[in-house]
């Protein structure tokens, strides 16, 4: 598949098949996740990983912003000891870092025909005590993976946003 | 039904907890995401009332709109209060029987 053809073709799934992920296609997801660049080079990221269909379920319970039944949950969190490190900009730039990381997975994903969603509407505190987050870690996005039945409509792109040499100068007439 | 462990696993229990943590998450989230979930947790019920053999095919369509249509809150919000309204206009169907 073309790099072009995955990142427009990958879409925010919500809706899932009852169908398990080949670990090895796990592990080339959560791979493509740490070869994302990264401040300072910290790797202030941690990664939980969520297969089993029960906390699944308890997680879904706890995320109002979760739909579908998916097969596997991938949570990112920040380290903030580590974040620390990037001083006062730390934190912020752990937030991109997640985000980069979780943009390679939601591509790789789509590469080997596997739907994704990131998911922000969690409960903090209970996913931090379902999955035994220690104090210093923070979990800031979830993303859920699993084949969707279908491929939702790409919602529309706001194009005036790109600016050509100058703020407010059209990119493309 | 008395037993704890049938309880967490039931979709009464799956609906409380989706309203308690909906409550958490609207302090922080857009003022749409309110609404949102409101509709969402109506659905849920409808699928409870659904699975009990308690609801009708009316009911059913108003799960059916939702369903289809309470995602375009992240598309496009006109659409998503346009829906609210069809949605409030198959209430009154019902309503007015
Ligand atoms: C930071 C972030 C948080 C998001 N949170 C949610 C969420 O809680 N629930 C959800 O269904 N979608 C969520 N989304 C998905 C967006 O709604 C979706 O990406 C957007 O509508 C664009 O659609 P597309 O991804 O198909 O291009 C989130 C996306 C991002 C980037």
């Amino acid at each position: 598949m073309e790099l072009e053809e995955i990142i427009k073709g990958r879409r925010a799934v919500r809706k899932y098949e009852e169908k398990e992920i080949p670990f090895e296609h796990a592990k080339k997801i959560l791979e493509a996740g740490i070869w994302a660049p990264s401040g300072s080079n910290l790797q202030s990221w941690e990664f939980v990983v969520v297969r089993d269909k029960e906390m699944i379920e308890k997680i879904k319970m706890a995320s109002p912003g979760l739909f579908g039944n998916p097969a596997m949950l991938v949570i990112g969190c920040i380290n903030k000891e580590r974040a620390k490190r990037g001083g006062k900009i730390g934190y912020p730039m752990a937030m991109m870092d997640v985000a980069m990381a979780f943009q390679n997975m939601m591509l790789m994903a789509y590469s080997l025909g596997i739907g994704s969603c990131p998911v922000l509407s969690f409960n903090k505190v209970i996913l931090k005590e379902l999955l035994e987050i220690p104090e210093e870690v923070d979990p800031i996005l979830i993303v859920t993976f699993g084949y969707p039945p279908f491929w939702p409509k790409p919602p529309r792109r706001r194009k005036e946003v790109i600016h050509l040499e100058k703020f407010g100068r059209a990119f493309e007439e | 039904m008395k037993n704890l462990e049938e309880l967490l696993k039931s979709d009464e229990f799956k609906l409380l907890s989706f309203l308690i943590t909906s409550a958490r998450g609207c302090v922080d989230e857009p003022q749409l995401y309110g609404p949102l979930r409101l509709v969402d947790a109506a659905a849920k019920l409808i699928q409870i009332l659904e699975k009990k053999g308690m609801a009708t095919p009316e009911i059913t369509k108003l799960r059916e709109l939702i369903e289809e249509k309470e995602y375009t809150v992240m598309y496009s919000e006109e659409e998503f209060i346009a829906f609210l309204d069809e949605l409030s206009k198959e209430l009154a169907k019902l309503l007015k029987k």
